[in-house]
């Protein structure tokens, strides 16, 4: 398996900056997500690692070997890389059976028909498709045809496997088996992989890191859990789900201990304890992200460390596995998760607080 | 092709929302009287249309007398045409066609991969250059060409023998060469308009999966692209092989005077050109080719049956390009290059032709607009001008309107006889323009004395209707099929009735499909010379009777004349569709 680097890759398409100056260094065997809404870049960035666009300034290599140098004018095709891909639409051929369809990187390579043969036996039965080897590929439903797209991208064992946006034409449910098979399966193999998503649930249940994209430029690189507790600027908190964002300043910055600083800080008509990335200087401007799940509801009065505001119910909605409720306070309207079970009462007082380690907080 | 689109119009009919297909047929004229008598209606005037020529010409080939006269019943006209001499003209009929579609095939497809695939400089001009020669009668090339390769006074010839000092002509359009040659030039654009739209609407990721699987492009386009498209191929071939039997003119200027006959010639000559017209000789022709385009019909449904491969999956993309670096003004030479052959050539021919006093004489002292005064000062060609037109728009009209009401009865409702009356329209598809008209023939001299068709313009008018119907229902099925069903209830829901449905969503709609399918249409009739030729009499002559008339007594100068006015109304047809309708032609 092959590590893959990016070194300052920018794309340009006339004026327009699809991709500007991206660094990045994907593991051997890692699995690294490029994340963000669409048009930041992703796509594009995915692309010029198969060598399907071509970088217009930096440097792109696999392993050892640089397959992309635009400053030296140096440009390996596509079909030259090694790669495996599974497109978005699949791109399975319709005139082919789901065995020539499997077959046909090895049929390009001339291996012999005994070791075509094993080969794509062993790649179907690895997404449980062998039964299907004979379809004609057109009469299989969209699961089937995604199974196939990846065994067609693992049967020549390819040093790296692109995915973009694989799993978006299939329904909820068997969005998330096909994700969690295909975790177990490049978990098992050890395959360095790249995967362009827009979900962002999906690439934090799938990935070793997450690479969050915007305007076509990186805001972030981190494991899931780092990207979602631990943001690193207001955008990148501000994508995932929908977190209470409040503004705050300052009082005083001290280390916890660990690697990060613990602050206090004040907004309108609340104070409390939270956590921070840096230093930050008292007196400065901050945004303090709280997720509706970190969120408690009590009695009117009854505050116990970490953040805290008063507030009173100002709506209510029953969404199944959790309660949306939203309590308005002095400064804003705070958005809570509550366990759907107890009922809340509209126009109640309560108390709203936030454990300190639940609040984090970003230079604004 | 159309087999196949009919059956899936029944399997879309078949399978269109119950609710929609009810509340549509339960809400006409309230009741199912109005559309018995609507369904009748459209049945008999497509039987006038279709089933009764059809019917004429099997009548008229047992018939030992021309049409109108008492006569007896027997097979003398078949005994007739199984000759070996008939056996020859079928074999250079076929012959021919092969011979024209396989290069043909070739460069339309190489022209459409430029086209929709390539960085080569203006693209969009050059598609419509490239396939304006598809618009032009065939006529009128056909003459120009006549006089350009004339083996003693065409211009190329004069060229070449002034060049090389030869006293040989390069080439000579009087030959199979010249007949091969001057179908090309309408079958390339038309292959064109048929596949680079496949080329186009191919989802890029079913190439580049190939790429990233380690194929090269070259090996990717042989193996994914070009196979991809072979439903596409398959059927253009087929199409453009039947056109090729079908095809008139080019034998009829290029093969007669060389002594090749291929089967429409045939059937032309012995009704026109023989001291007494062969009429049952000729029906029994007719009547054998449509038995021979029947075959080959169900051999490409045949050939085509469940490989339609759907490429399109509905989602925006743009096609993969590929940059040519400096060979892109290669490919662009030779798209300039095609133009310049097929329309440049001839219509500089015409030009030139136009001014000099006999063609193949171009000195200063032999300039003249003699050519043009006679053209202007004669009321027969008035009198062409006026039929042309009137006939067009005319025919144009009806055609659309029967073609609009039969697609939607047979797309859009659940109507018992739909599926008839859609194969009724269907029918002139496989008849060639010559074997209508001779159907049409019998079909009016066999009408009772007081309804006197025959020799009129609106003989002329249902020969267009019936040729015109297969591709007017055509185009308006497809426009059908793209609006939903919903937009059509939800009209009704909010309180439109049926008529005002019709009127302010469906025509409102699908208006841009009537305009591109009758401007084809008004294209069709105007370059339609061979069932005018059988059908018109003294006083109902089209431009294209005329011209041939004229070419025939030897007046070249003045065909040019009339050439260039109808090159113009082409140019000035095309510029309006393209300007202001924006649907693609090649959508059919």
């Amino acid at each position: 398996m092959a590590s893959v680097t990016l070194e300052n890759v920018t794309r340009m398409y006339g004026a327009v900056t699809a991709v500007d100056q991206v660094n990045l260094r994907v593991k051997s065997g890692e699995f690294v997500t490029l994340l963000g809404p669409s048009g930041c870049g992703k796509t594009t960035t995915l692309r010029m690692v198969a060598g399907l666009e071509k970088n217009t300034g930096g440097r792109i290599s696999i392993g050892d070997n640089v397959v992309s140098d635009a400053d030296k004018g140096y440009f390996v095709p596509s079909e030259r890389r090694r790669l495996g891909m599974v497109f978005q639409s699949y791109a399975i051929w319709p005139h082919m059976t789901v065995f020539d369809n499997v077959a046909y990187p090895l049929r390009i390579r001339r291996r012999t028909d005994k070791e075509i043969q094993d080969r794509v036996m062993n790649a179907l039965r690895l997404v449980e498709m062998e039964q299907y080897a004979e379809r004609p590929s057109p009469a299989l439903s969209g699961g089937q045809q995604q199974r196939v797209a990846i065994a067609r991208a693992l049967v020549f064992e390819p040093e790296v496997l692109l995915l973009d946006e694989p799993l978006s034409n299939l329904d909820a449910r068997l969005r998330t088996q096909m994700g969690d098979e295909f975790r177990q399966l490049q978990q098992r193999l050890k395959i360095t992989t790249l995967y362009v998503t827009h979900d962002q649930s999906e690439a934090m249940a799938l990935s070793d890191r997450v690479v969050v994209m915007h305007g076509g430029k990186i805001l972030q690189v981190g494991a899931p859990e780092d990207i979602y507790r631990r943001p690193e600027s207001r955008q990148v908190a501000a994508f995932f789900g929908t977190p209470n964002l409040l503004q705050a300043k300052v009082r005083n910055c001290r280390p916890n201990g660990g690697q990060y600083y613990k602050l206090d800080v004040e907004g309108r008509g609340w104070s409390g304890e939270c956590h921070a990335a840096i230093e930050i200087p008292a007196g400065a401007d901050v945004t303090v992200m709280v997720r509706p799940e970190n969120l408690q509801i009590g009695e009117a009065g009854a505050a116990n460390g970490g953040l805290s505001w008063a507030g009173e119910i100002s709506q209510a909605i029953f969404r199944g596995p959790h309660r949306s409720v939203m309590v308005k306070t002095a400064d804003q309207t705070l958005h809570i998760e509550t366990p759907s079970l107890a009922d809340v009462g509209i126009g109640r007082a309560v108390t709203v607080a936030a454990p300190s380690d639940a609040a984090w907080a970003v230079r604004s | 092709m159309t087999i196949i689109h009919n059956r899936s119009l029944d399997d879309i009919a078949e399978t269109g929302p119950t609710l929609g297909g009810n509340a549509v047929t339960r809400a006409f004229s309230g009741g199912s009287i109005g559309r018995l008598i609507g369904m009748l209606a459209l049945i008999a005037i497509l039987g006038f249309l279709t089933i009764y020529p059809l019917a004429m010409l099997l009548y008229g080939s047992l018939h030992s007398t021309p049409p109108g006269l008492a006569g007896e019943f027997n097979l003398n006209g078949y005994r007739a045409i199984m000759t070996t001499q008939n056996f020859l003209v079928l074999i250079n009929t076929v012959g021919i066609s092969l011979a024209k579609t396989v290069p043909s095939l070739t460069i339309a497809v190489f022209l459409a991969w430029i086209i929709a695939r390539t960085d080569t400089p203006f693209r969009g001009t050059l598609e419509v250059l490239i396939t304006l020669p598809f618009f032009i009668p065939p006529i009128l090339t056909a003459m120009a060409w006549g006089m350009l390769g004339n083996p003693q006074v065409g211009v190329i010839n004069l060229v070449w023998r002034s060049i090389s000092g030869s006293p040989d002509p390069l080439v000579n359009v009087y030959s199979y060469g010249g007949v091969v040659w001057h179908m090309c030039q309408y079958s390339i654009p038309f292959l064109f308009l048929f596949t680079v739209d496949a080329f186009r609407a191919m989802d890029p990721s079913l190439e580049e999966s190939s790429r990233m699987c380690g194929a090269s492009r070259w090996t990717t386009f042989r193996k994914i692209t070009l196979l991809l498209m072979l439903p596409v191929l398959t059927s253009s071939f087929m199409l453009s092989f039947i056109r090729g039997i079908e095809s008139f003119e080019s034998p009829l200027f290029f093969g007669l005077p060389a002594g090749i006959k291929v089967i429409t010639t045939d059937i032309y000559e012995s009704i026109n050109h023989r001291a007494t017209p062969d009429y049952q000789y000729a029906t029994s022709l007719s009547f054998a080719i449509m038995g021979l385009m029947f075959l080959l019909v169900i051999w490409q449904w045949a050939l085509l049956r469940g490989k339609s491969f759907q490429t399109v999956t509905g989602k925006g993309f743009r096609p993969n390009v590929m940059e040519l670096g400096p060979w892109r003004w290669v490919t662009f030479g030779f798209c300039v290059l095609f133009f310049i052959i097929t329309v440049v050539l001839p219509v500089g021919q015409l030009l030139l032709g136009s001014f000099f006093r006999f063609f193949g004489f171009y000195t200063y002292e032999m300039l003249t607009l003699e050519h043009y005064r006679a053209v202007f000062s004669n009321s027969e060609f008035w009198r062409a001008v006026r039929n042309t037109m009137m006939l067009g728009l005319l025919g144009a009209t009806a055609t659309m309107a029967l073609g609009a009401v039969v697609a939607y009865v047979s797309v859009r409702t659940r109507w018992r006889g739909r599926s008839l009356i859609d194969g009724m329209a269907w029918l002139p598809w496989m008849m060639p323009g010559m074997v209508l008209g001779v159907g049409f023939l019998w079909a009016f001299a066999m009408l009772p004395g007081p309804i006197p068709i025959y020799g009129t313009v609106w003989a002329l008018l249902l020969a267009y209707l019936a040729l015109g119907t297969p591709v007017a229902v055509r185009v308006m099925t497809g426009a059908y099929h793209q609006l939903s069903y919903d937009l059509e209830e939800c009209s009704r829901v909010h309180g439109a009735s049926w008529f005002q449905t019709m009127w302010r969503i469906m025509v409102a709609l699908a208006w841009p499909a009537f305009a591109v399918g009758w401007v084809l249409t008004f294209f069709g009739i105007m370059r339609e010379l061979s069932a005018s030729i059988l059908l018109y009499s003294v006083g109902s002559e089209t431009l294209a009777v005329v011209l041939l008339k004229l070419w025939a007594n030897g007046n070249a100068e003045q065909v040019s004349v009339i050439g260039l006015m109808m090159m113009l109304l082409v140019i000035l047809f095309r510029w309006v569709q393209l300007r202001f309708i924006k649907a693609r032609i090649s959508k059919l």
